[in-house]
């Protein structure tokens, strides 16, 4: 029997969806609508179905493309929209399927202004910190009785910034710290960066090979919260190379040598760090001076 | 209090502090959001403080932890004795040390009857420190304590260390007295040019050679006033201290061990690096087990081990994974403090949680660089825990970092 009650479990997840235009994927037709259309159909028919799991689950929808982020789901705009629901339908799946179609349009639109967004890099840092961010003040606004499980899932198909890796890396030792699971599906090509970050917070990393079936893997793969995960079997974790990458010639290193001031990774001893230009001791063994031989007197 | 300077007045000098005025009740006769206000002030000064700008901080830190363990600390004036609160506040003192500097080491001495006792070496390992600590809890204290033979104690550890790291002792002092067997002037001394930096948290009252220490060593000095002030008096040794001056800058050979985890998708990987093998971190406890693929290999020597950050064994390499590197950076890169403002007309809901922003009084603060809005819980998760503002890392221009 117990004594203390039982805290609600209240799931949050917060979908941060990689919206760049410029992807040769995203603009395949199929069947009549594009892919890009395609993937945020399954993106709310994913996030409709977790909020269907149970009352009090919540839900959090972040795109971002190179120009901004920006919070699709709750919306930041002051004005409510009509919704229109089809008889029948719960109040908060027209919601959500209306706010994420008009916010994406605003977003695709403030991205039009300028033809070379295909040359930067995708804010996926950015839309992540916003996203514990909002955890973070769910977590604090939530009644005692509720116990907050948060998780955050990255859908993107662009390759690795090396420039946000501060920012990645912040926000996976934050996700650590918070008890936040981060899971990742890529779409296109592999990331680095979220595999460490999946590794670092106990997600799931996986790498879909057919963009149709988009649905599907959130549904199998994602949709099932972490403290279930140990009873089904998902697909094995990767291969994570933890192996850092010099700052000389950004390639990756076994052995190499680290700047005792700014921690700095070079592949070979030289004398002056070149990030905080300090000067090293190099460590010579101390020279002997060579004992001058007493000629044996011979008596 | 009485160890700030001497030019202040001492408590019992200044007149009546009438502290019920501070606290007022708002509209409906609560007082919890007016608490809560002031809680988050305080926190925002102190945090706003920190804020030193550019100066090398010492990374790799070597660090003994001195605690009391004579017979002054089964007093009960911190709950249930101070020798259990300490002990207690340790072990989230060593987590959150190991967690902030991964790549540094720790030790932890006690001293009782008159002499010093170690009751762990310097390790970078966790977990054994934490199990020594809750072993601790059992100790008898007794005796008088002796500052003298614990510093030389520590001291006798950290003198061979390298030169490049940060060399520390914290002490944990409950007593008014120490015994010590010969000068301690001379021993402040060998401190001094040993590069050692002894700060003291005093639990009684404040104790005179404790200030000397402290100032010629140049660490810093404490009397708690509470339990809470204690966790954080001790919590404020975990921020890596700004260098002392003459610490010499060297390049350190570390190792980058990849990950070898269970691949199971068949193709077999027919490096060594896969096979099973005994783990060199449980080689000698009777509970070894034969490590399978899992675990980390040293790229200078080959031997396995379970977790990183070790040294390893058999060929002195100091094995780290880049994440462990990385949870320093952000030192390197601190963010400037953000301008608090009145609230503005346009900004309706902070840019960082998406909360809308509802009375007229509170503030708003805003980056900087991006001059994006957010609101202070906002603010303060950014400071203490994010290190990474929203809005300079969704900002095209701002979000592509010098990160070398």
């Amino acid at each position: 029997m117990e004594d203390k009650e039982e805290r609600i479990e209240t799931s949050l997840v917060a979908i941060v969806i990689d919206a760049t235009p410029a992807k040769k994927f995203a603009s395949q037709p199929l069947d009549g609508s594009s892919m890009m259309n395609r993937i945020f159909d399954s993106l709310i028919a994913f996030g409709n179905a977790h909020l269907m799991q149970a009352s009090h689950n919540k839900l959090a929808i972040i795109a971002c493309n190179s120009k901004s982020t920006k919070f699709l789901y709750p919306s930041m705009d002051g004005t409510s929209r009509s919704y229109h629901n089809r008889p029948g339908q719960y109040d908060m799946f027209a919601k959500v399927d209306s706010d994420v179609r008009h916010g994406l349009g605003e977003l695709i639109l403030n991205d039009m202004t300028d033809n070379d967004s295909t040359k930067s890099d995708s804010l996926l840092g950015g839309a992540m910190a916003r996203a514990l961010s909002y955890i973070h003040r769910v977590q604090r606004e939530l009644s005692l009785s509720h116990q907050l499980k948060p998780r955050v899932l990255v859908v993107s198909g662009s390759c690795d910034s090396a420039l946000q890796y501060m920012t990645f890396m912040n926000v996976f030792f934050t996700a650590q710290k918070e008890n936040v699971v981060i899971d990742c599906c890529m779409m296109d090509t592999d990331s680095g960066l979220l595999q460490q970050g999946c590794d670092i917070t106990g997600g799931q990393y996986l790498h879909i090979p057919s963009v149709a079936g988009l649905l599907e893997y959130l549904l199998w793969v994602f949709l099932p919260s972490p403290s279930c995960r140990s009873k089904i079997v998902l697909p094995p974790p990767t291969k994570v190379d933890y192996r850092a990458a010099c700052f000389c010639h950004h390639k990756l290193v076994d052995i190499g040598w680290v700047c005792s001031v700014c921690l700095s990774i070079f592949c070979k001893f030289s004398i002056m760090c070149t990030t905080c230009n300090t000067e090293f001791k190099l460590n010579r063994p101390a020279i002997v001076p060579a004992k001058s031989k007493k000629r044996a007197r011979i008596e | 209090m009485a160890d700030e300077d001497e030019t202040k007045e001492y408590r019992w000098e200044s007149g009546y502090e009438k502290t019920w005025e501070a606290i007022k009740e708002d509209d409906d006769g609560l007082l919890e959001s007016n608490v809560a206000d002031l809680v988050a002030r305080a926190k925002r000064k102190r945090a706003a403080l920190k804020d030193t700008g550019a100066i090398q901080l010492g990374m790799m830190r070597h660090l003994f932890v001195v605690v009391d363990a004579s017979a002054c600390m089964f007093l009960q004036d911190l709950k249930p004795t101070r020798f259990l609160c300490v002990l207690k506040l340790l072990e989230v003192f060593v987590h959150e040390f190991f967690d902030l500097n991964p790549i540094s080491q720790l030790g932890i001495l006690t001293t009782k009857m008159k002499r010093s006792e170690q009751i762990t070496v310097l390790a970078g390992n966790q977990k054994k420190h934490i199990e020594a600590l809750q072993q601790l809890k059992d100790l008898s204290c007794e005796g008088e304590p002796s500052l003298q033979n614990s510093l030389e104690r520590a001291m006798n550890g950290l003198k061979n260390m390298p030169a490049y790291s940060s060399r520390e002792i914290l002490v944990l002092f409950g007593s008014l007295t120490t015994c010590d067997p010969g000068d301690i002037q001379k021993t402040i001394k060998s401190l001094k040019d040993n590069n050692i930096r002894v700060s003291i948290i005093g639990l009684a009252a404040e104790v005179r050679i404790c200030q000397e220490i402290a100032k010629k060593t140049g660490g810093t000095y404490n009397v708690l006033i509470d339990d809470h002030h204690l966790k954080e008096l001790i919590l404020n040794q975990v921020q890596p201290p700004a260098v002392a001056g003459s610490m010499e800058a060297s390049l350190v050979k570390m190792g980058f061990p990849g990950a070898s985890p269970i691949v199971n998708d068949g193709t077999s990987d027919s490096s060594a690096d896969h096979a099973p093998a005994y783990c060199l971190c449980h080689i000698e406890s009777e509970t070894s087990s034969l490590m399978g693929p899992n675990g980390y290999n040293c790229p200078q020597c080959g031997s396995r081990y379970c977790e990183l950050p070790v040294e390893c064994k058999q060929c002195g390499l100091t094995l780290v994974s880049a994440p462990h590197l990385a949870r320093s950076y952000h030192h390197l890169f601190p963010i400037k403090p953000f301008i608090e403002r009145a609230q503005v007309r346009e900004t309706t809901h902070c840019f960082a949680c998406a909360k809308l922003f509802v009375e007229a009084e509170t503030n708003v603060y805003e980056c900087e660089n991006c001059n994006q809005i957010v609101c202070l819980d906002c603010d303060l998760f950014i400071r203490e825990t994010l290190h990474t503002c929203p809005g300079c890392a969704s900002d095209p221009v701002t979000a592509q970092m010098k990160t070398n």
